[in-house]
């Protein structure tokens, strides 16, 4: 170790602490993993599972699957794995940028409105091309609504609980739009209500995999490139533009990425709220604030979260499926409330 | 004699119909430590930030080190000047050592920049202000004095040619304040540019080589101490009676109130 890490060791708080988290992520998305592969309708064994695994990578190992056992594990169980993965990922990216650029704990992309502004252009494209053509509208419309946003916090900017209620209140008037345009449209073609504003991974497929990572690839290595960014816009914006930051156009960046990376969430599986709030809460607590170490943590975990409750979703009522929101909401709704309050004085 | 590093021409600043400065003509060369003064509302803020091209001047230009510092971009322009706002409490709970080493930021593409250098900028920036005993400590949990000299360190390890602090004593005891202007001393003999906006006029007199006195958004006094601390120029711009007498032991003039005959206060303030 260099003097000059030694140095900046000895005076961070959260640098023996970091350590920790790779470690518990990993592990965390691994039994993640195993049980959502396992277990269902049809439980199929851990051995059977490595067995098909490694039949996909052109290996013959571990317990010979049934073609059954493939189907379910591969056919099913694997896109909806990881889609809760990318999912998850991108929401709790998004609520960390959000939350640096507003410097504010209490954003999150779906309780501001974008998740609900989203999913009216999800239906409406989910109408016009199915899972595709939802991402499509969804990606637009998050990126207009989080422009929307940007007008409405510039007002409030005073006071970031002003922000947070004007993003709610949007929230709730596009949430009616999308109702809107849900009972209008055919019943056949375009997912239920609850669909769009409880969210469901149920029916994940390769093809909507495939594009959400693709936005969520694209998205994610903006933001995270604008780490260092987003800890000197953390000084305040007048001493961020003394340091040499062009905010305005920093906050124009990543607000596409942001909306553009809720968007295509939102269009393949409807708006999972309070991930982007809960998971940045809990991982600063274990790498502090500095955006390097906060946001790349955060992603991991975010896709831990998703998946799990997820799983809880799936198993909880079984054979009755829950919408994942739900369960999000059961667990981030009381910490939104209490960090509501706790702000109070701040 | 050096080239001005600032160098201001018939600069104006108006928001609809209120010039906040108007006609400013000012230079400042490497080696100097310019105060400037003036009642609350004289646009000594204003002015400090056209000259960090922070706000656009509504008339007239700036150079900087000779360059139109409308011309530079955000990060040539923070390895050109640095600038001490007035402090506030942060929203992110960083540490000082975090707030600090953010000076470093315009660095990061400087290709000749490595992080031992901005390690050693840092580590120089905390010792010169005595704030390396909170250097692990959160920036909030700061008194105000602290909190300025742990800005002041962040302005020190950005390490520009040009330094601009806005009120960094104001608010703060006297040994801050001392300890602040030493600072801002030690800067000028760098031959760094320095310019801080000051309300304490004896500050301003006992460390400051020249005094600019602003009024109504224009510079209506320049030069020493003891050019500009007139009794009489006080007394109309601050709208209160003023006396200068000599320090009894510093080699510059001293400003005292005197009591108020009955003068109604400026008004702009």
């Amino acid at each position: 170790m260099t003097k000059h890490e030694e140095r900046v060791r000895a005076f961070d708080p959260f640098a023996s602490r970091r350590r920790w988290v790779p470690p518990l992520i990993g592990i965390g998305l691994l039994v993640t993993a195993w049980a959502a592969l396992s277990f269902g309708a049809v439980s199929v064994p851990l051995g059977e599972v490595g067995g098909v695994l490694a039949r996909k990578v052109g290996l013959d190992a571990f317990a010979e699957p049934s073609d059954r056992a493939e189907a379910v594990v591969w056919g099913i169980r694997m896109p909806r794995l990881l889609l809760a993965f990318a999912v998850g990922a991108a929401l709790a990216l998004v609520g960390g940028v959000l939350q640096g650029l507003f410097r504010n704990d209490l954003a999150d992309p779906q309780l501001l409105g974008i998740g609900p502004g989203a999913a009216i252009g999800a239906a409406l494209g989910s109408a016009a091309g199915g899972v595709q053509g939802a991402i499509a509208g969804g990606v637009t419309a998050g990126v207009i609504t989080a422009f929307a946003v940007r007008r409405l916090a510039r007002p409030a900017s005073i006071d970031p609980t002003r922000i947070i209620l004007s993003g709610v209140a949007l929230g709730l008037a596009l949430s009616a739009w999308v109702g809107f345009v849900v009972f209008a449209a055919d019943r056949a073609t375009v997912p239920p209500i609850e669909f769009w504003l409880l969210g469901s991974l149920t029916g994940s497929t390769w093809r909507a995999l495939g594009t959400v990572v693709v936005f969520l690839i694209v998205t994610a290595v903006a933001m995270l490139a604008a780490a260092h960014l987003l800890d000197v816009i953390g000084l305040g914006e007048a001493d961020a533009r003394h340091l040499g930051i062009d905010v305005d156009l920093v906050r124009t960046v990543l607000l596409i990425a942001a909306g553009a990376a809720v968007g295509a969430t939102v269009g393949a599986v409807g708006v999972i709220a309070f991930v982007g709030l809960l998971v940045p809460f809990v991982i600063r607590r274990w790498t502090g604030p500095i955006h390097r170490y906060l946001l790349p943590a955060a992603l991991a975990a975010g896709a831990l979260f998703v998946a799990a409750a997820d799983l809880v979703a799936r198993l909880a009522l079984e054979p009755t499926e829950i919408p994942v929101g739900l369960v999000t909401a059961a667990v981030g709704g009381p910490l939104f409330l209490w960090l509501l309050t706790k702000r109070r004085d701040a | 004699m050096p080239d001005p590093a600032i160098l201001a021409s018939s600069l104006s600043y108006r928001i609809d119909d209120t010039t906040l400065v108007s006609g400013v003509d000012f230079d400042a060369k490497p080696g100097e430590l310019i105060a400037v003064i003036g009642p609350n509302g004289a646009g000594k803020s204003t002015m400090l930030n056209l000259f960090a091209a922070s706000l656009r001047p509504s008339n007239g230009q700036v150079l900087l080190n000779g360059v139109d510092a409308a011309e530079l971009m955000g990060g040539d322009l923070a390895l050109v000047r640095s600038m001490l706002t007035q402090q506030t409490p942060l929203d992110i709970p960083y540490t000082t050592n975090q707030v600090v080493s953010m000076g470093r930021f315009p660095y990061r593409r400087d290709p000749a920049n490595t992080s031992q250098r901005d390690s050693a900028a840092v580590t120089a920036a905390l010792e010169h202000t005595d704030t390396t005993r909170f250097a692990a400590r959160s920036y909030n949990t700061l008194s105000a004095g602290e909190r300025t000299l742990v800005s002041l360190a962040r302005v020190l390890a950005q390490d520009t040619p040009i330094v601009l602090l806005d009120e960094p004593t104001t608010a703060l005891d006297v040994a801050h304040q001392e300890r602040i202007m030493r600072q801002a001393v030690r800067l000028a003999r760098q031959q760094k540019t320095v310019i801080v906006v000051l309300h304490d006029l004896n500050a301003a007199a006992t460390h400051a080589d020249q005094i600019a006195l602003m009024h109504k958004g224009a510079i209506v006094a320049r030069g020493s101490a003891r050019d500009v601390l007139q009794e009489q120029v006080l007394t109309t711009v601050y709208g209160q009676p003023m006396v200068v007498v000599d320090h009894p032991f510093r080699d510059c003039p001293l400003v005292l109130t005197a009591d108020a005959p009955t003068t109604t206060p400026d008004s702009d303030g």
